[in-house]
Parts: structure tokens; sequence; C-alpha cells
């Protein structure tokens, strides 16, 4: 099943016939073993980040995973999973605090649904094409870059703002633009909107879609969506948007097991407990930063990531040749 | 001199009344013959050892005993693919298909392949890497002078990842007939059934030939996990599902703070 044959997996280095650090753990899915204190380490930091900025991190997990040498399907897939994991324990800290709007959630969920299977469709058909690694890199490279301009403007402007003294500027809830002259409009009491479905059905779909083909939860692109474009109230957008994520990356995980069969159970067990144990200890760090400082550095991560993506575009590999099995692996 | 030696070898074999022709016989065996992976499977190593036989009617010639142990793994079909610039960025261009290529290759030999054979015995044996055949898929975009370049491309790359192999003068002589060599197989090796064949040969001619089965499996938890996961695979991706729900259900329980 393994996709992409790379050299030698880098999470195996020569040296792993020492006795101290042979805590290999065989992959039944990706066919190669891994380092399991590796894994773990790398679940456990992609969760302190996710709890310190309240975002999924699979935008981070699934290239940290690709780069170490674990084939990118096997890569997207098992992210997919984890996802699931670390979202289940915030929607149900959320939904304790009645910190969601399920209304608003279900039709997000619906259109996710839709836009993650012809994800997983897209995704199967590109592999086929052997340009899954050129669009996952590009839709990183075009995403992050985005997202991560985008919120370095915004957290430096907060700052220099409040470094200035000047009045904080908030947005409304009840304050109208575009989107709110679209027809097909329907109420959602917590959120306290009265909203077309055209713009959430799109948002939805769109990042269901991205997420089912770059593993990713796509939190980092639909809370701000919300926030600007639908302006749903700041205390009900991480919760509702966690739920909306918590589904559609369950249908993605099932439907990728079902298509292309590269979910790992065993790297993502591993990653998830790692990932869980990390989100605890960041949710902590971030308590004790501000607001426009975590925006910051999360705007400098994310784009760190896609610059890591645009260089391995733009500079020339070293091996030009790429190698992949298309069948004749049976069980 | 040869032929003389000849006929008086053919002379003493009909003499004998022997039903093989063959005055040396090759006797081999594997340490095991079947290799299992298991959760904690980094690779491993199986030993070809064996025995060449002579009997009285061999007749002594100048030129050595040359061996050759290949071990070939479950065919596979394979793409290779070549990076070409587009628009400023590097996107995989070319691709050229092989068929029924083997996921795995060891040539074990006692010295280098040119040296013991000519290219049309070696290929019909395939007996070294540049001797064994790589056939193409039939619709191929690739023009004939970059084909050698995919070929060299795809031995590079499987060399790299340890799945193809050419190893001269690895096999050892405990005495002048018992021979014993060490074939290691890395963690990425793919799982099937694999031939152990080993050749003897005496100045460019093939005196005999022993082939041994070696099966490499999953087994246990990683041959019910990858199953499950190809031949139930919505059974499989709704337990991937539930286990994570439980995951974070159980995170959300431990360590929750209000």
């Amino acid at each position: 099943m393994s996709v992409f044959i790379r050299t030698q997996d880098a999470l195996v280095p020569d040296s792993f016939r020492k006795p101290w650090c042979r805590v290999q753990i065989y992959l039944p899915i990706a066919e190669l073993p891994v380092n399991m204190f590796t894994v773990f380490g790398m679940g456990g930091a992609v969760g302190f980040l996710s709890g310190l900025f309240g975002i999924g991190g699979g935008f981070l997990l699934t290239p940290l995973l690709i780069f170490s040498g674990i084939p990118p399907a096997v890569s997207v897939a098992t992210v997919t999973t984890q996802i699931v994991a670390s979202s289940a324990s915030g929607v149900l800290s959320y939904w304790r605090r009645k910190a969601i709007d399920f209304k608003l959630a279900g039709m997000l969920l619906a259109s996710g649904v839709v836009g993650s299977a012809l994800g997983v469709w897209v995704f199967d058909i590109l592999r086929g094409l052997g340009q899954l690694d050129l669009v996952i890199s590009l839709s990183y490279v075009t995403f992050l870059g985005t997202i991560g301009v985008l919120m370095l403007v915004e957290s430096v402007r907060a700052m220099s703002r409040r470094r200035a003294g000047g009045a904080h500027h908030t947005r409304l809830p009840g304050k109208h633009n575009w989107i709110h002259g679209l027809p097909l409009k329907m109420r959602f009491r917590q959120s306290r909107l009265y909203v077309s479905v055209i713009p959430i059905v799109f948002l939805g779909s769109s990042i269901g879609f991205l997420g089912a083909v770059l593993g990713i939860g796509g939190g980092f692109m639909m809370v701000p969506a919300l926030i600007y474009i639908l302006r749903v109230p700041t205390n009900i957008v991480i919760g509702t948007s966690l739920l909306q994520i918590l589904v559609t990356m369950a249908v993605a995980t099932f439907l990728h097991a079902v298509s292309t069969q590269s979910v790992d159970i065993v790297l993502a067990m591993i990653l998830m407990v790692g990932g869980v144990i990390g989100a605890q200890f960041g949710a902590r760090t971030g308590q004790k930063l501000r607001g426009d400082q975590l925006r910051l550095l999360l705007a400098l991560l994310v784009l760190a990531v896609g610059m890591r993506f645009a260089v391995g575009l733009i500079v020339q590999p070293d091996e030009l040749y790429s190698v992949a099995v298309t069948s004749g692996r049976l069980p | 001199m040869r032929g003389l030696a000849g006929a008086l070898f053919l002379a003493v074999a009909l003499l004998a009344g022997a039903g093989s022709a063959k005055a040396e016989n090759l006797i081999a065996a594997l340490s095991s013959d079947r290799v299992k992976i298991e959760s904690n499977f980094t690779g491993t190593e199986i030993v070809v050892f064996g025995e060449i036989s002579r009997d009285a009617a061999t007749v002594a010639r100048a030129d050595p005993y040359d061996l050759a142990i290949i071990v070939t793994g479950p065919p596979q079909r394979v793409t290779v693919r070549r990076k070409g610039r587009l628009l400023g960025v590097w996107v995989n261009r070319d691709a050229e298909d092989y068929r029924k290529v083997p996921g795995f290759y060891a040539a074990h030999l006692t010295r280098s392949a040119v040296d013991m054979a000519t290219r049309v015995v070696l290929e019909r044996l395939q007996i070294g890497l540049h001797n064994i055949n790589l056939p193409i898929i039939g619709k191929s975009n690739v023009p004939f002078s970059d084909r050698d370049d995919f070929r060299d491309a795809f031995l590079r790359l499987r060399i790299q990842n340890a799945l193809f192999a050419e190893r001269v003068h690895s096999i050892q002589f405990l005495s002048d007939n018992l021979f014993r060599t060490t074939i290691p197989l890395p963690s990425n090796v793919p799982v099937g059934e694999y031939k152990v064949t080993t050749y003897l040969l005496r100045g460019g001619a093939l005196l005999a030939q022993q082939e041994q089965k070696l099966t490499i499996a999953k087994t246990g938890f990683e041959q019910l996990t990858f199953s499950l996961a190809h031949r139930y695979a919505p059974i499989y991706g709704a337990a991937a599902v539930m286990l994570a729900l439980l995951t974070g259900w159980l995170a959300g329980v431990v360590f929750r703070r209000d």
C-alpha cells in the first residue's frame, strides 16, 4: 500500500539497532517501522500548539509526517483520524459550557460531508495521476501563505493599536456586509444570526473538501471565516467550528479507509495519545499569553510551513525521479 | 585440451551410467523459510548455505566455481516518474510503467557478474542488477533515448531503499565445498512469496541450480490490521473513528478542569 517510496525512512536512522533506542514499531498500513518516541513527540508538539492556539494542528502534523518519510497518502488519511480525537475532547468541553450553535454546525456539517466526499474522490484520482504531491504542496503554499499573511497583518495592526492606546475596534454581530444581502435566509438563534445559507454551505463544503485532500481540519480557516464573514459571536465560534471539524473528519476518516485504505490505526493511536497530552499543556500555556501575541506567533508558524512547501516546489530537487508501486502488494 | 576433457567427462559419465550428465551436485538450504513481520520488525537477515558435491567423475579444471545466489521478491507493477520544470515549479512530468518487476532483488556473487558468464547466460538466469529484465508497459510516452535514464533511476532508487542489491565476494567458503552467505532483508521489505535460487557456474556454463521458497508475511496484529483495512474497509474505518472518539472523550474526562 505504500504509495511513494522515499529514500530510507528518515525516522529510522542507521543507529536503530542500538539497544537504547529500540522503540521501533512497525506500522501495518504504512509498511515501515517508525521510532515510537519520535512520532509520539510530534503528536505531543503539535498537540501543544493546537492547545495553545485553539487549532486542530492538522496543517502542521501532515507535513511533519510527510517530511519524515511516511507516505503522503498515509499521512493525510491518518491525520484525519487524529483530528477526530483532538477535536472530540474540545467539543465535549464546549458542549458542557453550552457554547455550540448546533443548527449552524448542522448546516456547515451537511455541506462539509459533501465537500469531504468530493475531496476523497479527488484525492484518489490525483494519487493515480501521480500529482498528489504537487497538489498538496501547491495548496499548502496557497492557503498557508494567504492565511498566514492575513493573520500577520491583523495581529501586527492589533498590537500597534494597543500600543498606541487607541479605542478598541470591535465588530458587532449586528453589523452587515454584502454577505448578509444574499437570499435563502435562515435564523440561527444561539448565534443571534439571520443570514443566507449560501455562504454557510460554501464555507462548509470547501473546508470539508480541503480537509479531505490535505489532511487538515480547517479550523484555522473556519474560525476567521465565521467571525469576519458571518459575524458569529466569538464565544460560539470555536465550539461550533470544532463540532463541524469533528464530524467532517470522522466522515473523511471513514471514506479514506474505504477508498484509499491508507488509514494507519497504529500511527493514529500514537499521534492521538501524544496529541491529547500535548494539548493540555498547550492550553495552560496559552492562558498566559495575550490574544494578539498568540495570533502573531501562529501567523509566523503558518507562514513558515507554507514557505517550507514553497521552497520544495521551486528549488531543484536532488532526485528528479520517484518510484511508486501501483499494484502487487497483496495481504 | 577442453575438448579432450569434455570427451573424457562424457565417457566417464556414460560408463557410470548416471542419469544426469552433471558431475557436480548442488545442495542449498535457507536458515528459515518463513519471515514473520511483527510490531517490532526492523528488518532481518536470512542465511543461505549449501554444499557443492563432486563425485569421482568430476574432472578438475582450471576455472574456479562461481556461485550466484539470487533472491527475488513478489512481482510488482511500478511507475517511475521524472520531475520537470513547469512554470517555475517542479512537477512530475514523464512516467514509465514497468510490469512484473521484482519487489525485492538481491544477488550475492562470488565475483562480478560479467566475469562469470556471457550476457546471454546472465540475462537468462537474471544474475546481476544490470541483467534483470524490467519489462515496460506497451503505451509509454518516454522517448527511446530516455529509457535507460528511467531504468537507471529505478535501480538507483531501489538500491537506496535497500530493496535491490548486488554484493560481490559476499559468499564465504567454509571449506572447498561448503558455502554460506547472509542476505539482509530491510525493514521495508514487501510481503509475499520469494524465490531463492542458487546457481553453480563454471567457465561460463551453468552446472547446477537449486531453488527454495521463502515466505515473508505479517503475523498477528499486523496481519489482522492489514487484512481488516483491505477486506473489511468499512468496519476498519468505523473502528478508527470510534477509537478516535473514545480517545478524545477519555482525554476530556481525564483532563477535565471544570
